[in-house]
């Protein structure tokens, strides 16, 4: 017995050291300082590029892996020459772009305006369903045509006065990348290409030694995950990690932790089809109850600034003139008790659902909300969802039969131009719009149709009128992201930061460079 | 013995065919999919080529079908959010939560047993008054707050562990220790009440006065009848630890099968879930034969069916 026992016992001793190495030794280890360590709030879930609107992917793959034909500036907003060094519309429904040379992809194959047109046509005409597609084309498709090497048009449907914009969100994959099925791991002209994706436990980028630019500062970039954000932190206080994404102000990284503007508002969007949401005083008295300035002070810290619109300045369309809605609770009141004695069932229960973790301090935040809403006479009930429960009600088709609800929304506006959330969120039948009129629709149609500063004024205007005539928002703050940083790197965190972490503008703190590989 | 294994077999198919049809149930009680994996703006027409192509516009009993033919070959689809198979996904992450519930029931085991022999051996002494607190402290501590905690003290404040990751063995002491805390403690008391009776039992007193040493009364005659109620706890809590230790895996980023299926589950990707959820219910039912079978070998009277 005694000896079966020990055999026994050395088994699982030997069980437990094989399986033990087998885990531990599954990541590089050790630290080398030619690598960029990054830990994110999510793998992604693939690198294929024309998924790149998902910020998970993007984050990743944009402007590092794979590169647009033009990218905007976050801080100016101004589109800068990519992979066309110039780009001009040749008809109303037709622009030109010229297309740089001596670029090569990673694979060694060289760039030229017939891949540029493959990938567009890939992402915006194929029936491969990707994100970029929906987000930023709609339905819209485009004719492309490589006229020769260095010279691509792409001709609209109808005349597009952003298209370049539009353009730039799609990036470049070389024409070998396959057209019925999505890639994990592209080939792009970016300064890194994938090196190792252990998936599960961590991806590693390499310089692309192909790289038509300067080189990165940064030989390697290593993307690790974590779900929590106080251990995002931790890793950046105890030195294991360069750069941590997505953290919270309470989540533990100090003077370590960047605050910057992001490109996300948060709202509570009201489902004005349903009493008592149909009725304005209702929607005008939610909006008079919140206090979105103790809000900001109290729960996020001061990190975000009260919003009165569902977009942040630095966007085509902001209107700095408009005035915060004012937190009034006895207005808000007198408005519910009006719109009661009028006949308007203003007892029914609203739903007021929320997204978990979509943002730090949302559970709290929906808790005030809710006895703020309940102060002024409303019976307000909170459903957290999580995210797939919460989309069907944020999408359409939503469901049926839901009674009235408000939802707690975040948009962020990639793109800079108000028509992406018009879109979106105005249009009476926008994907995310649950309330509109046509007259309201005609006036954003004829906004998106301008250029210049006519297109700014009109849709400024359109935010101003937007309260007066539709009242669906109840807008709540222009958020402010948090990014930890290790004192050994430099890099100054965007409004794009958190959707496109570009890994070259990153550098080795004290020196220009990081010695080349 | 290998009658005996081949009895429990037969019985333990039922449960698993009822497991393979709940996870798929609730699986798509849980909502549809499309709105995660399409665009915002996607069309009706792209909505139904989402569900052509992944088999959601079938009736639910051709789903079924289909599922359970595939289980049959070991096939249970591809990941929505990945592309890859669902199966290989699965195998891949079982391995790390097998390392780390195997290891955290080993140490536990042992652990309960020098501590609960000692205990028992020695009541009111130090080693009880341990074993006490011990189990206290285990039914009352949340892990998702040890595991915090352990990182704040042990990685951020004393720096002397690495927050999280897999990358080396102190890598392994903050999740097998946030994993240990509950079963150690559970398993101490069930150690500790056993050898208490054990230690009373007629035998003992006969081995003594037989002239039997201390250590040999516990460990050859004392603590080879207190195992069984501690194989049961033990049984029950290692299929805990395999069911997913989910919140470890996911605080110190852990690959393994529970990280998975909490994904799988928030993005509704049924294939993963229910590939995952398989091979692990596989597992468990595995894991109850050999504790099943330990039992027979400690106890003869398990063995054979009872004759009249």
């Amino acid at each position: 017995m005694s000896s079966r026992a020990v055999l026994a016992a050395g088994v699982a001793v030997l069980t437990v050291a094989t399986s033990g190495c087998t885990v531990a030794n599954s990541g590089r280890g050790g630290y080398d300082p030619n690598t960029l360590r990054i830990v994110l709030s999510q793998e992604p879930p693939t690198l294929e590029p024309c998924e790149s609107s998902l910020t998970s992917t993007g984050i990743v793959v944009r402007s590092n892996i794979t590169e647009p034909l033009v990218e905007r500036d976050p801080n100016s907003g101004d589109l800068q020459p990519l992979l066309s060094t110039g780009w001009r519309q040749t008809s109303p429904t037709e622009w030109t772009f010229d297309i740089r040379t001596g670029v090569t992809f990673s694979n060694g194959a060289p760039f030229t305006a017939a891949d540029a047109a493959f990938a567009i046509d890939r992402a915006v005409n194929s029936d491969l369903q990707c994100n970029v597609d929906g987000y930023v084309f709609g339905d819209e498709k485009l004719k492309l045509a490589a006229v020769d090497d260095t010279t691509l048009t792409v001709e609209t449907e109808k005349p597009d006065p952003i298209l370049p914009l539009r353009i730039s969100f799609v990036e470049i994959v070389p024409r070998s990348t396959s057209t019925t099925e999505k890639v994990r791991e592209p080939i792009g002209t970016g300064p890194y290409a994938v090196e190792n994706w252990d998936f599960g436990q961590k991806l590693t980028l390499a310089r692309n030694p192909r790289y038509w630019g300067t080189a990165p500062a940064f030989a390697r970039a290593e993307y690790q995950w974590r779900s929590e954000g106080s251990v995002r932190a931790a890793m950046i206080t105890n030195d294991e990690t360069d750069i941590a994404t997505s953290l919270g102000p309470e989540d533990g990284a100090g003077d370590l932790g960047v605050p910057f503007q992001n490109n996300e508002t948060t709202a509570l969007r009201m489902q004005a089809t349903e009493a008592p949401l149909n009725d304005m005083r209702v929607r005008q008295a939610i909006n008079y109850a919140i206090n979105r300035t103790g809000i900001v002070k109290a729960l996020f810290r001061g990190l975000g600034d009260p919003a009165s619109q569902l977009i942040p300045s630095g966007v085509v369309g902001y209107n700095d003139q408009l005035a915060l809605w004012p937190h009034d609770a006895d207005k808000a009141k007198a408005l519910v008790a009006e719109a009661k004695a009028d006949g308007v069932p203003v007892d029914t229960q609203i739903r007021l659902i929320g997204r978990t973790a979509q943002f730090p301090k949302i559970a709290e935040t929906i808790e005030v909300i809710q006895s703020e809403l309940a102060e002024i006479g409303l019976t307000v009930k909170i459903e957290m969802m999580d995210t797939a429960s919460q989309l069907q009600y944020q999408l359409r088709p939503f469901p049926a039969n839901t009674g009235p609800y408000l939802l707690m929304i975040m948009h962020g506006n990639q793109a800079g131009d108000a028509a992406f959330t018009m879109d979106q969120y105005m249009l009476s039948d926008g994907p995310q719009a649950a309330y509109g009129t046509k007259e309201f629709d005609e006036k954003i149609r004829a906004a998106e149709a301008l250029t210049g500063q006519a297109r700014q004024d009109a849709f400024a205007k359109l935010f101003a009128e937007e309260p007066q005539e539709i009242m669906q928002m109840a807008y709540l703050a222009h958020m402010k992201g948090i990014l930890g940083k290790s004192p050994r790197v430099d890099y100054t965190p965007n409004s794009a930061t958190g959707d496109e972490m570009r890994l070259s503008e990153m550098t080795a703190a004290g020196s220009d460079r990081t010695d080349a590989q | 013995m290998f009658s005996f294994v081949r009895r429990r077999m037969y019985t333990s198919a039922l449960p698993l065919i009822i497991v393979l049809l709940g996870v798929f149930l609730l699986a798509r009680l849980t909502g549809d999919p499309t709105s995660l994996y399409l665009p915002e703006s996607a069309t009706e027409a792209q909505r139904e080529a989402f569900a052509q192509k992944n088999g959601f516009d079938q009736p639910m009993l051709t789903q079924l079908g289909d599922y359970f033919t595939g289980v049959l070959h070991l096939d249970f689809g591809t990941s929505l959010r990945t592309g890859e198979s669902a199966s290989e996904m699965a195998f891949r992450a079982f391995p790390a939560t097998l390392q780390l519930a195997f290891t955290t029931m080993l140490l536990a085991i042992v652990g309960a047993i020098v501590i609960g022999c000692w205990a028992a051996y020695r009541p009111n002494s130090l080693a009880d008054r341990f074993s006490s607190l011990l189990s206290m402290t285990a039914a009352s501590i949340p892990d998702f707050w040890f595991a915090i905690t352990g990182v704040w003290l042990f990685a951020v404040l004393l720096g002397v562990l690495p927050t999280s990751g897999t990358d080396g063995p102190l890598a392994w002491i903050l999740p097998i220790a946030t994993l240990m805390i509950r079963p150690l403690g559970v398993l101490t008391q069930v150690v500790r009440g056993a050898m208490v009776s054990a230690l009373s039992a007629p035998y003992v007193r006969l081995a003594r006065s037989k002239g039997a040493g201390d250590l040999r009364v516990v460990t050859h005659h004392a603590l080879r009848n207190a195992a069984a109620p501690a194989l049961t706890v033990a049984g029950d809590l290692a299929v805990g630890l395999i069911n997913g230790a989910v919140v470890v895996e996911a605080i110190f980023g852990w690959p393994g099968i529970g990280k998975l299926m909490i994904d799988a589950i928030l993005q509704r990707d049924f294939a993963v879930l229910q590939a995952a959820v398989l091979l692990t219910a596989v597992s468990i039912f595995v894991l109850n034969i050999a504790i099943d079978a330990c039992y027979a070998l400690l106890d003869a009277r398990v063995r054979e069916p009872a004759r009249v």
